[in-house]
């Protein structure tokens, strides 16, 4: 049984190496992609449902126990976040061979593809720090593969950017968990909360926690720390784009989430302020480069860094509201985000280009599209009923009940920037004037790069709609995340 | 007493070894820094590794353990190779030849 | 490139590359109780197949060697992945493993453990990717010396 627990990871992993033995028949992997995407789909949701009805499954690597062994916990949070995941990947999967070019795709794309998806759900699934570490190098060197994908001048250039910059932080990442280790000994993220209450040396599990973040922020391209991203994530195809921008990130806000909700909470006085200040800044840095840019992909790309400054407000509040936001904002910004990459990679197909001030006039020729990516905007923004709406409403309302009137001020202002970004692809882009010298004939692989893009959008407006069915398990995630008792029982006590 | 005096001797000895090992390191660094020439460089390296072999060999006595052992003859492997490369790069320009000759 | 003699290099790799051989096949099998195991063993054999590759080139391996790493790194990943998969046939957690002792011809009694298997997919993974990377750098550099040898 608790095998079920491993198997996320295991699925993606086999999907990869199969995929490895046969680059060249494009055919054949492109078959064997979509199917183990739909095996991961389907199996992802009944073991969200399994977990959701019975609880907790915890997976002992060998049979080690707890402390000593390999832990692989598929709580509420994880499956969850496996199941967008193998959304994500499913649409991807539909997405990529009308997006990559036969060469691309036949450069292991597939290969590199499902061994990111398995270290992200490694990531979200992994009950102890050292294998948190150790899924993020998987992560991170499948999407070093992905990033060059091509082989551009420019993909290289800000490849290289990418790569040592995480090289460091990875670096940083082990040093840290060291120190951890060192002065708490043991690595076991349940045994790790046990052990810091009992504790007594605070100050240093503080120093230790904020190096933490630091690494963290990083990965999760938190204010000061995002420059390196936007440029790195326009640069390799749409659909990698949207991978990086839907998965990669949120591992790094995943992570925070898990380890300052569930190890380091013994000085939420300092830790918690820091983010509140943090959250602040990113959400108004992010909106502000998405408005200082006339290129649709990095408008797209810059509306990432908010998203993440929206889930560490939720964070830094530490409260029922505001983690259950934070849970709600994760859950609706990884779909989102994946579909409005997708669109507007359909969109610089269409227009040729993917400067905007050289589109216009493209809603009479592409009226689907269009339209899609205007609700889009309108989900991402957060404009009632969708699910952006929701999201922002638990958040703001937990930062009222604590006067944080500063970050509740900053997060309403980011919010209107958002919409006004995003809405400015659509009056400059789909309405406007027809330009002139559109490429022709594309209609019918703009048609196949719109539908997954559709279906991730009618998603996202479930989620929206149908809050009062997802409204409860978001409910029981946070309450998991606040009581800890549930998680470390499940895991120490088996 | 006297065994005593032979364990201290031993003691002591590995780490002024570990400390002279050290230094000649810090000094290894300088020339492969400055040169002047790559073949200066590449004999630097070498005696780089060299040091590495009797660091790993002084901290395996220092910690009474044969376990150090392999880890000595895998470094020298992988230097012999390493010196081998930069040889014949320097030699010919080629690591790996395409055509034989 | 005239004058260039690599006799003593050439005498030497025929005597130090199986010695190589052999020091990988020990650090595989002393994986399982004491400093060693799959990675360290497949980097070694993969230092005697460069070393190899640099004596005789690229050529005259492949007419050798006629092995496609990319394969040998998917065929260790796909090892690696069964193994520990095996667990699940007999309702164990995933990576479980187990062993027992065997009275092998030469060896005398041995432990040996399915641990060895997951091993195994390791080392030809090691041995795959060390040897791709380096002769895909080998690879860039001819085409180079073409282009120089062309203008």
């Amino acid at each position: 049984m608790s095998n079920l627990a491993v198997l996320p990871i295991v699925i993606p992993l086999i999907a990869s190496v199969i995929s490895a033995f046969i680059p060249k028949k494009l055919g054949l992997s492109r078959f064997i992609a979509k199917l183990f995407a739909i095996i991961f789909l389907v199996y992802a949701g009944y073991l969200a449902w399994v977990v959701f009805t019975d609880g907790i499954i915890v997976m002992q690597a060998s049979g080690w126990a707890a402390p000593f062994g390999i832990s692989i916990v598929a709580d509420y949070l994880s499956v969850t976040l496996v199941l967008i995941t193998s959304i994500l990947t499913t649409a991807a999967v539909f997405y990529a061979p009308s997006s990559l070019s036969q060469l691309q795709e036949s450069y292991y794309f597939y290969t590199f593809m499902f061994l990111m998806i398995s270290g992200v759900v490694g990531a979200f699934l992994t009950g102890d720090l050292f294998n948190l570490f150790v899924f993020f190098e998987v992560l991170l060197m499948a999407s070093y593969g992905l990033i060059v994908l091509g082989g551009g001048k420019v993909q290289l250039r800000e490849s290289l950017k990418y790569v040592l910059f995480n090289v460091f932080s990875s670096m940083l990442f082990v040093t840290t968990i060291g120190f951890i280790y060192a002065s708490v000994g043991t690595v076991n993220m349940a045994h790790l909360a046990e052990r810091i209450q009992e504790a007594e040396q605070a100050g240093i599990l503080t120093g230790l926690a904020v190096l933490l973040f630091f690494v963290f922020a990083i990965k999760a391209a938190i204010f000061p720390l995002y420059y390196w991203l936007p440029n790195s994530y326009i640069v390799p195809n749409p659909v990698v784009s949207a991978l990086f921008g839907a998965l990669l990130t949120k591992v790094g806000i995943y992570s925070i989430l898990r380890v300052f909700t569930l190890i380091f909470n013994h000085d939420i006085g300092i830790t918690h302020e820091i983010f509140t200040w943090l959250a602040i800044f990113t959400m108004l840095f992010g909106v502000i480069g998405a408005l200082s840019t006339q290129n649709v992909k990095l408008i797209v790309t810059y509306n990432i860094i908010p998203a993440i400054g929206f889930i560490l407000m939720g964070i830094s509040l530490y409260s029922s509201a505001g983690i259950e936001g934070s849970v709600y904002y994760l859950v609706h910004d990884m779909i989102i985000k994946a579909a409005l990459f997708f669109l507007v990679g359909a969109l610089v197909v269409a227009a040729g280009t993917d400067d905007l001030r050289k589109m216009g006039g493209l809603i009479t020729r592409y009226p689907v599209l269009g339209w899609l990516f205007f609700i889009g905007s309108l989900v991402l923004a957060g404009v009632p009923p969708f699910s952006g709406f929701i999201g922002k409403i638990l958040l703001l309302r937990g930062s009222l009940e604590q006067e944080e009137i500063l970050l509740t001020v900053a997060a309403l202002i980011t919010s209107l920037l958002i919409l006004y970004s995003m809405i400015r692809i659509f009056v400059r882009g789909f309405w406007g004037d027809t330009v002139e010298g559109l490429p022709e004939g594309q209609n019918k692989k703009v048609r196949h790069l719109t539908i997954p893009a559709a279906v991730l959008l009618a998603i996202s407006i479930f989620i929206g709609i149908g809050a009062e069915f997802i409204y409860p398990h978001v409910e029981t995630i946070a309450n998991m995340l606040l009581d800890r008792a549930e998680y470390i029982n499940a895991v120490l006590r088996e | 007493m006297l065994e005593d005096f032979g364990g201290e001797l031993l003691e002591w000895t590995v780490i002024v070894c570990l400390v002279a090992v050290a230094f000649s390191v810090v000094i290894l660094l300088i020339r492969i820094i400055i040169g002047p020439t790559n073949a200066d460089r590449a004999v630097a390296l070498d005696t780089m590794g060299i040091n590495l072999m009797a660091f790993a060999g002084l901290t395996a006595i220092h910690l009474v353990t044969t376990k150090l052992n392999d880890v000595i003859l895998l470094i020298g492997i992988l230097l012999f190779i390493g010196t081998i490369a930069i040889a014949k790069f320097i030699e010919k320009g080629v690591i790996i030849d395409r055509n034989n000759h | 490139m005239k004058n260039y003699n690599d006799l003593i290099l050439r005498t030497m790799t025929q005597l130090i590359a199986f010695i190589l051989l052999g020091f990988s096949v020990y650090l595989f099998f002393a994986g399982h109780n004491s400093p060693g195991g799959g990675f360290i063993g497949g980097l070694m054999t993969a230092a005697a197949f460069i070393l190899m590759y640099i004596t005789y080139g690229f050529d005259n391996m492949s007419k050798v060697l006629p092995i496609n790493f990319r394969a040998v790194l998917t065929i260790g990943l796909l090892v690696a992945t069964l193994s520990g998969i095996g667990a699940f046939v007999f309702g164990e957690p995933f990576l479980t493993q187990t062993f027992g002792y065997f009275n092998l011809p030469i060896m005398g009694e041995t432990e040996l453990a399915t641990a060895m298997i997951f091993d195994l997919g390791v080392y030809l993974t090691v041995v795959g990717v060390t040897m791709t990377i380096i002769l895909t750098i080998a690879t860039d550099q001819k085409e180079d010396s073409q282009e120089q040898a062309g203008m």
